[in-house]
Order: C-alpha cells, then structure tokens, then sequence
C-alpha cells in the first residue's frame, strides 16, 4: 500500500494567510483550541512622516480621509544616536518601568508593536491602559503598529521555539523591517530604530543580527537627565541575585499554584478573600470570608506572607490549638524596625524585636482559661491579585546612611507609605539627598521569598513634605482621584455657547419639548455658605383643597451630558466630585457644575421636577415628575434661611412658604424616626480659611440647623420617590442605593462594651431597635456621651452602596440606616454619577426620551455601580484625610488642652477622641512616663491600670483631659496631631 | 451503503468473476495480488479547529474525513476526596476510563444517521476502539476529571463501495494526529492547561513503540482464497466477508529480547465481525439445461427445474453463496492479517509514511 502526498505550495495565497493556534480555558471550565485565521497585508503604514511610500498605499475611511501619521520626522536623538531615533520596546520595559514612558522629558516617538501590546494587555491590565493612554495622547507620539499583520514582519513560530523566543525573534524582525524600510524612504541619514529590551539573550541575537539595540538603563543613561530617570528603573540584576539564593536562605514560604488554589478554595478548604491589615497592628490582618461569620485573623509576618493590604489572597486556616484573640496592642512598624539596614538582607524574617512583641501576645493568650474568645487564625497561601498601586510616602531618615548623602552612587533606602497599613518599601536611588524630606510617589515592583520588605522604585517627587500642594496631591493620588483637568475631548461636548447659554426664549425650541413651564413658581435653594453648584432647589404653595403642593427642583444635568460621549465617560470614571478643604475636584467641568446646570438664582433653569400633592399631615396624595424650566427666586445658605424663618417680621411669601416646608419636614422626620431610622453621627468639623492667603486659622464643629434637615428630608422623600419610579419602570435595571444590615457580630464588641462599662443594652434586631437602644445610652452628667456611642455604632455599619436592581432580590433593596425599603440618589447629579444615570432612567419611564443602553444593559450598569462605590467611598476618605491634615495645619505652633473621651484601649496605649476638632489620636504609655510604666490590662472590663513611674487607672468611655499640639515626628518628618494626657476626670 | 447494495452485474458476469478469485493464486480484476491494497491519498490536520483530523481518499473515489474533537467533563460517581494522597504507581493503577467517554458518530450521504448499516458501522468502529480498554485511559485526567473525545466521522463521497475500511483508516490517521492541551495541574485538582497548542502532548505519542489506534479491514475468502481490499465488484462474488479488527499489542520488553524475532510488529486481534457479503442477494443464474426462455424445454416442467437450480451447482453458472464460513477459512484469514510483516502490517507502515501536522 502506498499513500500519496499532497504538495503544500499549490495554494498561491498561502504566503497571505497564516493562522495562530492557542488554547482557551473558560471559566466555566471548557478547554477548545482556537485557531485564529492571519491575513497579511502589506498596506499597514509604518506612520514615520518620513515616509512617502506608506502615505500612498494606507488605506483611507469611507469620508476619504486618512489616519495622521505620528511618528516625528525629525525624532529627538540621544548621545548614542545623534541623527535620532524611534524606539521599539518590548514587552519587559513596558512591564518593568512604564513610569518612564509616561516621562515628559523623553520617551518621545515610540513604536508599539501589536505583539507587545497583546502580551501586555495578558499579563497586567492597569498597564495596558496606561500604555493604551499614552498612544491616545497625541503629543507623545505613541503608534502602535500591528507587525503580525503585516506581511514583512509577521514571523511564523519555529518547530520547538518558546512562544518568547518566537515573540522576541518577531520584535527583532519588527526593528529589523522598520530600519530597513526607513533608510529606503530617504537618501539622507534617517532616524536610527532602537529596541529597548532587558533581556540579555535578546540584546545578543540583535547584536548579531546588526539591529540597534539597549537595554533600558543603557539607553536612560545616553539622556539627559539620566540620572534621575535611571531610579525608575527596576533592579533586575538585584532580583536575580535573590533568585540564585539558597532555598533556607528564603524568608517566607512557597506560594500554591494556582489551580491548587482554585481547586482547595472550590471544595472549601481554603478561603479567599481581600486581605486588611489591622490599623493598630501592622502584624496583624484580617480577610472576611463567607465560610466564617468573624473575620479570619492573620497573626505574623510568615503567615501575613507577602500580602499587602487591599490583595486578593488565598488563606488556610490554622489548627484550633492556634486561634487567638486579636490582639489588643499597638504595634507600628516604624516604631519595630526603626533603623533597620535597608541593604543587609536574609536575615530572619522575623525580627527579635517583632518576636518579642508577639511574643507577649502568644503568652497573653494561653495564660487565658476563656477559650470562647479565641478567634480563628489563618495563614496566606497564594495570592490570586494584587492590588498594588502607586503608593505616596516619603525616606525613612534613619535608613539613610550619613555618607552616602552626598555622592551621586546608588543607595538602598527605606519608603515609608503614607498609609500605614502598607509596609515599608525597599527602594534604590541616586537621588537620596535630594529627596529626602519630599512626598515621593513609588511602586512595588516585587515581593521575593527572600526579600524581607517589598522592592520598589522611585516614580516622581510630589514636593517638600508639608507644602499644601505636596500633601494635597498626595492625598489624591493616595485616595486614587482623577484631579487632572479635563481632557480636550470631554471639553468639546460642552454647549458651544459657553457661559452665554441660556433656555431657548422660545417654547417652539426643542430644547422645551416636554417640558413644563414653572418659572411662575416661587421657587428658592438652599446650600451652605459659598456653594457653586445648585443642584436642588424647592417650592411649596398651598393647594386649593387643603393639601400642600411641594416641588423638588433638580439640576437637568442629563440634558447636557448625553450618554455615551466623552464627557459621559470621564463623568462615569469620577464617579464624583471630591470636596477637599480647600480644593474641589469636580466630576463634570466647571461651566456645567457651577453655571450652565447650577440653578442659580434670577435665572432661567433646565430642571428635572419632582412634584407632590402633600396632605397637611405630610402623606403623599399624589406626585408626578417632569422635566420643566424654572427660575429660582433666591439662593439662601443655611444660616440666611434659618435667620429669615426665625425673624417673625419677615411675612413675604417666599419666607412663609420655607415655614410651611419646615413645618412638613419635621413631620416627614417624625415619620421616618417613627420607622426606624438611625441618626448616626461621625464628628464633623469645619476649618474656617484666612480668606486671602486660605491657610488654616481656626477649627469648628459644625452646627446644626433645621434648614439642614429641611433640605434632607425633602431630598430624601425625592428619592425615595424617584426609587419606586425607576424600579416600577426597570426592575432589573433600576440603580438604586442599599444599606445593608450589618451582621450582629460587628456589634458584639461594642454591645460587650456597654453592657461591662455602663450596664446599658445594645438591641440590635433591627434598625427600630438599634435606634431605640441607642436613646437609651445617655450619660446625664455628659451630653457627648450619646454621640460617642453614635460614633462608635456608624463605625460597626456597612457601607451603602450603589446597586443594580437586578442583581438583588426586593427585600435585600432595604436602606437600614434611612429604615427604607428602597432608595436610590437622584438629587445631587452635578456631583454624583448615579444620580445621573438615575435621572436618565426616570426620563425613560416617564417616556420623556427613548431608552438608552446604558439604562438598559444591567452589565455595565454592575460595572457602573463598582465603579462609583469605590470612588464614592474615596472620596470620602479624601476628604477625611484633608480635613484631618487642615487640622494639624490649624494647630500648627498652638498648644490647647481639650476634653477627649476614651474609645479604644490597648494593653500598652489608649485611643483618645477630641470631639471639638474631630481626631483621634493614640497615646501610649511609654509616653505617659519615663520609664514606661507598668501596665496591667484587664481585657474582661477594659481598665488599664499603671504603676510603678505613673499611678493611674484609665477605663473606656472615660473622659480625659488632653493637651492637644502638633508634633513633627523626628524619624518620620510627618506632621500629625499629638496628644499627651493631662489628667483623668 | 449496507454491504449488500446493488452491484450491475450479470449472473454469467458474477460466475465469471467468482471462477477467477477461486482461481490459485487468484486473478483479480485489476491485476492485483490477492494482498496487494489500492493507493490511497491520506493527509492529517486538515481541520484546524479540531483536535486532530485527517482525510483519506481511496482509489475508487470514496473519500472521508474525520475530526476529533475533546472537552474536559468531570467524571461521574467521583465523590469528595479520599484521604490519602497515593504514591505515583497508585495513581497509574487508579487510571481507568469509561467506554461512555468516547462518543462516535458516523454520516454517510443518503442515509439516515440511525440507518442500521450506519449504527453497525458506528458501533464496529467503536468497538475496536474500545476493545482493549487502553484506549479509555488515555482520557483520563485525574479522578476528578476526564477527556471526552467526540469522533466525527462523514464520508464525503457517495457511497461507492462498503467504506468501513476507509472509515476506519481515516480514524486512525485521525487519532495518530490528535492532541490535547497539556496539563499543567497536579493531582486531583480541578485541571489547569497549557495555553501554548504547540506544547500540548499527542493523544498517541510519536517515536515510542507504544500503542497506536486499531484499525479495520475488511477480508473476503472466495474458496479458498484470501482477499484484502476487495473492490465493490469483488465483494458482489465473496463468500464469505470478515471485519478484522487489529491493535498493535503494547511491545512487550522481555520477550522481545527473549527470541530474536522477526521484523515488523506484534498484533493482536481485537474483534472480527462477519459482513453479510453483497453476493448472498444477487440473482442466480440459470444453466442452460433448465432455461425456460432458450432450447429444450422451454415450458414444460417449471416448477421441478426451479428446485434442481437450488439443489445442484453447475460449472460456470452463478449461483449465490450459502452458509457461514469454514473455520479453517477463518482462521487462515486471521492468520493472516496477524503475520509479522503481513498485511496488517504493511497497512500500518503505510500510514506511518503519512505525514502529521
């Protein structure tokens, strides 16, 4: 038998088309071959403006118009290549050091391969965007060239080459192709093409190949400023040499792979969840998974292994005969590893002095017979995702060594983060002396078994520590804010007029169609003091038949920002607006968020009315929604409104009809109480500015008035309002705000608490309860007492949250704290994302514009709803941190003695909350006394009791006398507030 | 396409034929010797979406391709984990596969896909396949976990001759030409693969003498003689048609050293199936003496002549096979396909000469 074989080159198109074969794992569990048909072309430009040949065959768009070409004729040149050059990177510098290409001091003229891209996008998608940014932007000239598609530089993958050595050998080819094809398009020395690789094999087989070729500290060295870009480049060569240690020279244990994860987290023998390190302990995290009803604690630097705050991490739980409790002492890293040599390495993972300090928990612990307090422990396994960012921090002093100050030679220091949650970072730079004392943004890099802290590197100084614009941007970038102005694009979907628009004059205009007329209305706003951007604004008239006609008037924001556009988008990414002490940073541009929508006084408004017929007894009797045009009569800030509903001469019929609403809102909050809502409390402060040069002078709490509650009672029955609509409407779409209820075991400490310290019981069966008890908790001879109690509840909550309806099921819509079965926001769409996306969902069901995708699509409506949450609760973080910072900034050089309560006790510090400015601040008994003062803790009734240098006796809820001052912190060069004891009450 | 379709031959045609392959050695149509095989034209990975796929084209025309196609399934009646963690050689004795984790459909243009010639087709080739168990295990992947390979098998020509001999070469090449995605979990945990098809393992690993797919030929005795590859022609005069199923016994180390023996490889019989011969319903012919239509007696006496045609053969006159075959007929035709160096073998060499990839 014979068998004939079939000649592979009759197909004349074979040379045109290729094919790539891979293998796809789905999630659900499905493995197929996917083959990938390749058609080759040879009208793919090389976008060189150099370049003749390219313009004629690239094909245009159906206008006829052609892509601009990018690349730069006349690119800058290094000291290598003095005619100038294109780069071509490969996959690794991306990967390694994208901080640099984002530099605007070089990194000009940059060619992207589509293979390197590819494989970015595979193996970190945060630095692909980024990348993706950067070829968007058009002054750093980044052009991606699709080389697999282009029939010169495609490259078949060899018989038994690695799917590197094939994508390496293609960049090559790429470089190879591009050098070639440029020296044909002119007889003049055209610009040289460089790859940037850090790959050793890699850098050979160009060398061989005759193509241009760096690595990527080589080439930052023929720049410039090299010397600095250089810290930006991560220390290969250190890993490696980590790499080669001996295996009992690794510090922490072996990672699981990943299926062995999946696999054991599947069956339910290890747990996953995001990893939280502890505030006070920094040996201490916790990760909350849905097998436990408490959190999993993870005791020690060898169990924590590597996982950084904020991780998705794998954990095992430990054996029963290694639960504890969590720890009831302050333990700070810097305190711990205070002068600690940045360049010795491979010592112990765990330190003596952290030993020791676990140590005392450890005995702690057994010396305790009560086993029911033990909780269980747990030790990380695997990571599945970090979450690592760019972290704000600044050097750690002591990690300098004096010497090195001066010279220009590369020196490992200590980073250490702002927030304290994140570990130090080990970091090498030539820049010591000059940075030192500056806010400076880093990255981790890695984090290798033999290394005892993270290895990172340098990105960019913010500035001198303490400048408000250092330490504002710091907080941004810390709180993860998008604070850059608006980009071109978004700046083009404004109306063209400008400030100068107005409601068309005429009712034919289309901009009034549906739209009902209520400029009649005496309708007014009201803001606090110096408010820009008018979302809301009310009216109420009496009806004819005894009921109370009220409108809520809000901002027609959606009428600007149409979905889908830029504007739309960069609005969707904000997610907010960010309200910092001194500084706003908006989610819509200022000509919509303060003019164009703001319903400004005097003047004709787009608005999206909410309007009620209201029985005297605050019932609703009917209420419909509309979009209208209004023209409010009179911006009031809180206080003007409260002086004229209080001034008794006052009769005009604006005044009386803020009286009638007043009267209404009290019976809505009546109503409300009745039903089981909570009035929580945070302590709120207020930092009065010097107006001209806006530093800090002074700290208040803030007051509260009834117009306050007035505006928030009507806002809130508009959202309720709005909720019901929506969800009649789309009731799987509907984006609505729960607040769920919390889990009964966040509040068994507090109840323990209460229950030990003052005998009072916490019910916490329902919000009714919970607010019910809450009453009860009074102290007679101390009126703060029941706002610490409040404080201490609104810490044991759950966050609210945006949601989409479909996704819950009715009775998990409940807001607990508003004691509501649904709510959503829909008043505040100037400053908040949802409120738009509500607004446009509302203008659907009453029919007022067709139904959008994004009203309808529940995915990117979940994506929405993440989105916002994360930057909701940012934002708020932001704007507690800049408020706190303000208040150090106020105290600055002052010294004050303060009433503070006790909220939180330590076996060797106690936590001490200063209510008039709102902080909290731990003191420690080693500062009570030199000597440290022997301490006993009596954790069953939370007394700590000193002797030997200091005779004293705090207990919780205590009130204490505090000095309050500002401190800058020697080894750390940070400013905080610091409190030393004064006496106990 | 049962065995048994129509052949346009004459009666006298057939006697003609049937006296030629009884003939010793036997004269066949095309000259061939009795063990010779038709060229054929083969090629493998013809489809790119599969896992492994091949086309076979036989010189009568007949054509077919067939593509192997496998998806992870998670095995059946495996309940949470036992809790020891077994060495290795525990594991390769837990291998075991199930016949239920190969799934084979046969098409074949103008028939209906639950025909009965079509289903025996299917279950002949399956059959095979399974016999020695080995086949099954191949699929596994941990006790958790399995292959299961879909065969998808089309004639794409019109059924010219019987194609369970082309079928079954085409499943072969197939087979030999199959991969999975490498695995890159361990032990029982839910499998985790290698995204690279490059690295991804042949099903039938190349280079090493262990076992490849079986295969199926179809054998017919006339008389005495033994016939491979008959033509459609050839199988209309067959007395008797086996279906020989072959695997090649996994070489066993000692006895190979044992006795120098001879070249080619050591087969084992898998299945042998008995084919209705197309012949048994090819109309007799009628000798001249008792032709009613010519000579003699040409109406007198119907009824008793119809029953001397059945009763006596006469030379030269065709007259239907009757009855099963010989045992020594079988088992020469067994021997014969299982002779080193024999037939079977020759077919195997031949489709090692086909190309993979």
């Amino acid at each position: 038998m014979a068998s004939l074989k079939r000649s592979v080159g009759s197909d004349p198109l074979a040379a045109n088309i290729s094919s790539k074969v891979y293998v796809r794992s789905t999630k659900s569990g499905k493995v197929q071959k996917i083959v990938r048909e390749v058609y080759l072309r040879q009208d793919i430009p090389c976008s060189s403006k150099l370049c003749q040949s390219c313009l004629k065959v690239t094909p245009r768009d159906a206008a006829g118009r052609q892509i601009p070409f990018v690349l730069s004729e006349a690119p800058a040149g290094t000291s290598v290549f003095p005619q100038g050059h294109y780069l071509v990177p490969d996959t690794n510098a991306f990967l390694s050091a994208m901080d640099l290409f984002e530099q605007s001091s070089a990194f000009y003229d940059v060619i992207v391969l589509q293979i390197v891209l590819e494989e970015l996008r595979n193996r970190s998608l945060p630095l692909y965007n980024r990348l993706v940014g950067l070829t968007k932007s058009e002054d750093k000239r980044f052009y991606v060239f699709f080389n697999e598609f282009r029939l010169e530089t495609h490259v078949a993958r060899e018989e038994g080459e690695s799917v590197n050595d094939r994508n390496d050998r293609a960049v090559r080819r790429a470089v190879a192709w591009y050098g070639e094809h440029l020296a044909r398009t002119k007889a003049k020395k055209g610009p040289a093409v460089v790859m940037l690789t850090n790959d050793r094999d890699n850098l050979r087989k160009a060398k061989l190949e005759g193509i241009h070729a760096c690595s990527l500290a080589e080439y930052v060295k023929q720049l410039k400023d090299g010397d600095r870009l250089l810290d930006m480049i991560p220390d290969t060569e250190d890993r490696d040499a980590i790499k080669e240690k001996r295996p009992n020279e690794l510090l922490y244990p072996e990672y699981l792979t990943m299926s062995k994860m999946m696999t054991g987290v599947k069956s339910g023998l290890l747990h996953q969840g995001t990893f939280n390190v502890s505030p006070y302990n920094y040996l201490e995290g916790s990760i909350r998974v849905p097998a436990f009803p408490k959190s999993l604690i993870i005791l020690g630097r060898e169990n924590i292994n590597r996982a950084v705050d904020g991780d998705l991490v794998v954990v095992e739980v430990l054996p029963r005969d290694q639960w504890k409790e969590p720890s009831t002492k302050v333990i700070e890293e810097q305190a711990i590893t205070r002068n600690e040599n940045p360049d010795a390495e491979g010592d112990d993972a765990v330190s003596e002095r952290e030993r020791k300090a676990l140590q005392e928990e450890a005995k702690r612990t057994q010396s305790k017979t009560t086993e029911g307090h033990a909780q269980p422990t747990a030790k990380v396994v695997g990571v599945i995702k970090r979450n690592w960012r760019q972290y704000v921090g600044h050097i750690d002093q002591s990690s300098v060594i004096q010497s090195a100050q001066q010279g220009q030679k590369q020196d490992t220091v200590f980073i250490i983060p702002m927030d304290k949650k994140i570990p130090k970072i080990r970091l090498r730079t030539r820049q010591v002396a000059e940075l030192l004392g500056k806010r400076i943004l880093v990255t981790i890099d890695a984090w290798d078994r033999g290394s005892r802290h993270p290895v990172g590197h340098f990105i960019r100084s913010l500035g001198e520590l303490e400048t408000k614009a250092a330490e504002t941007e710091a907080l941004l970038l810390e709180y993860d804010v998008q604070y850059r102005p608006f980009p071109k694009t978004v700046l083009d979907c404004l109306p063209k007029e400008g400030h100068d628009w107005k409601v068309p004059e005429s009712i034919d205009d289309p901009g009034w169609r549906g739209r009902e007329d209520l400029r009649g209305l005496l309708i007014c706003s009201i803001d606090p003091i110096g408010c820009q951007d008018i979302d809301d604004a009310l009216h109420c008239r009496p009806l004819p038949n005894g009921n109370i006609e009220v409108g809520v008037h809000i901002a027609d924001v959606s009428h600007f920002v149409k979905p889908n556009n830029a504007m739309d988008t960069e609005a969707s990414v904000r997610g907010t607006t960010v309200y910092l002490v001194d500084k706003r940073i908006d989610m819509l541009p200022m000509l919509l968020g303060t003019d164009l929508c703001s319903l400004k006084p005097y003047v004709e408004r787009y608005a999206f009315s909410v309007l009620w017929e209201l029985t005297p007894d605050a019932d609703i009797a009917s209420m419909r929604f509309t979009k209208s045009v209004i023209k409010s009569r009179e911006a009031f800030s809180y206080e003007q409104a409260q002086l004229r509903v209080d001034d008794i001469s006052q009769q005009d019929e604006l005044t009386s009809s803020i009286r009638a609403l007043m009267a209404l809102s009290k019976k809505l909050r009546q109503k409300r109480m009745d039903a089981g809502a909570l009035s929580l409390s945070s302590p709120e402060v207020k930092i009065q500015m010097e107006s001209e040069t806006s530093d800090p002078i002074d700290v208040k709490t803030k007051e509260h008035l009834d117009t306050m509650s007035l505006v928030e009672e009507f806002m809130l029955l508009a959202n309720i309002s709005v909720a019901r609509k929506i969800y009649e409407a789309f009731p799987q779409t509907a984006i609505l705000r729960r607040h769920g209820a919390p889990p009964k075991t966040n509040f068994d400490e507090l109840a323990n608490q209460l229950r030990v310290k003052r005998g009072f019981e916490l019910s916490i069966e329902s919000s009714r309860a919970l607010a019910d008890s809450l009453d009860t908790c009074v102290d007679p001879n101390e009126p703060f007492f029941n706002t610490l109690i409040r404080v201490m509840a609104t810490r044991c909550m759950m966050a609210a949250e945006y949601f989409c309806s479909g996704t819950q099921a009715y009775p998990e819509f409940r807001h607990y704290g508003l004691a509501c079965e649904i709510y959503t926001h829909f008043t505040s769409p100037i400053r908040r994302y949802a409120d738009l996306v509500a607004h446009r969902q509302l203008a659907a069901a009453i029919e007022y514009e067709a139904v959008g995708p994004g009203v309808r699509s529940r995915g990117r409506l979940e994506a929405v709803c993440k989105n916002i949450n994360i930057r909701h609760r940012n934002a708020q973080m932001a704007g507690r941190a800049s408020i706190a910072y303000y208040v150090g900034q106020a105290l600055r050089g002052k010294t004050t003695e303060e009433d503070g309560f006790i909220m939180k006790i330590f076996s060797n510090g106690f936590v001490v909350l200063v209510p008039s400015f709102g902080i909290e601040s731990l003191i420690r008994l080693r500062d009570l006394a030199e000597p440290e003062p022997e301490a006993t803790f009596d954790a069953e009734n939370y007394v700590l009791a000193m002797s030997g240098s200091k005779d004293l006796k705090v207990e919780l809820f205590q009130k204490v006398r505090v000095k309050v001052m500002d401190r800058k912190d020697v080894t750390t060069g940070k400013r905080g507030v610091k409190m030393e004891f004064v006496k106990a009450y | 396409m049962a065995p048994n379709q129509h052949v346009l031959l004459s009666p006298a045609e057939l006697a003609y034929l049937h006296e030629a392959l009884s003939l010793t050695p036997p004269i066949r149509p095309d000259g061939r010797a009795p063990t010779q095989f038709r060229p054929l034209v083969a090629e493998t990975e013809i489809l790119p979406g599969t896992n492994g796929s091949a086309r076979i084209c036989f010189a009568d025309g007949t054509e077919a391709i067939v593509g192997v196609k496998a998806e992870v399934e998670r095995t059946r009646g495996y309940h949470g984990d036992d809790e020891e963690e077994g060495g290795e050689e525990k594991r390769e004795q837990e291998r075991e596969g199930q016949d239920e984790w190969v799934e084979l459909t046969v098409e074949i243009p103008g028939y209906r896909e639950d025909d009965a010639s079509t289903a025996f087709l299917a279950a002949m080739l399956s059959e095979a396949l399974l016999a020695d168990g080995g086949f099954a295990k191949k699929l596994w992947i941990n006790r958790r976990f399995h292959w299961k390979l879909f065969l998808d098998i089309i004639l794409i020509s019109p059924p010219l001759s019987y194609p369970l001999p082309l079928l079954s070469l085409t499943t072969h090449l197939a087979l030999l030409s199959t991969r999975l995605p490498r695995l890159k979990s361990e032990g029982d945990e839910d499998p985790f693969f290698d995204d690279d098809w490059a690295a991804a393992p042949y099903l039938y690993p190349q280079g090493t003498a262990t076992t490849r797919p079986p295969i199926t030929l179809l054998v017919m005795a006339v008389g005495r003689n033994i016939i491979f590859d008959p033509t459609k022609e050839e199988l209309a005069v067959a007395d008797v048609v086996l279906a020989v199923s072959v695997g090649e016994a996994a070489t066993d180390a000692s006895s190979t050293k044992g006795k120098g023996k001879a070249p080619g490889r050591s087969l084992r019989l898998l299945s042998v199936r008995t084919v209705d011969p197309p012949s048994r319903v090819t109309p007799p012919g009628v000798p001249n003496a008792t032709n009613s239509a010519y000579g003699i007696a040409a109406s007198a006496q119907k009824q008793p002549e119809a029953r001397t045609v059945e009763a006596q053969a006469v030379e030269g006159v065709w007259r239907a096979p009757r009855g099963g075959a010989k045992p020594a007929v079988m088992a020469a035709l067994v021997q014969k396909v299982l002779e080193r160096g024999g037939v079977a073998d020759e077919v195997l060499d031949a489709l090692d000469a086909v190309e993979l990839g």
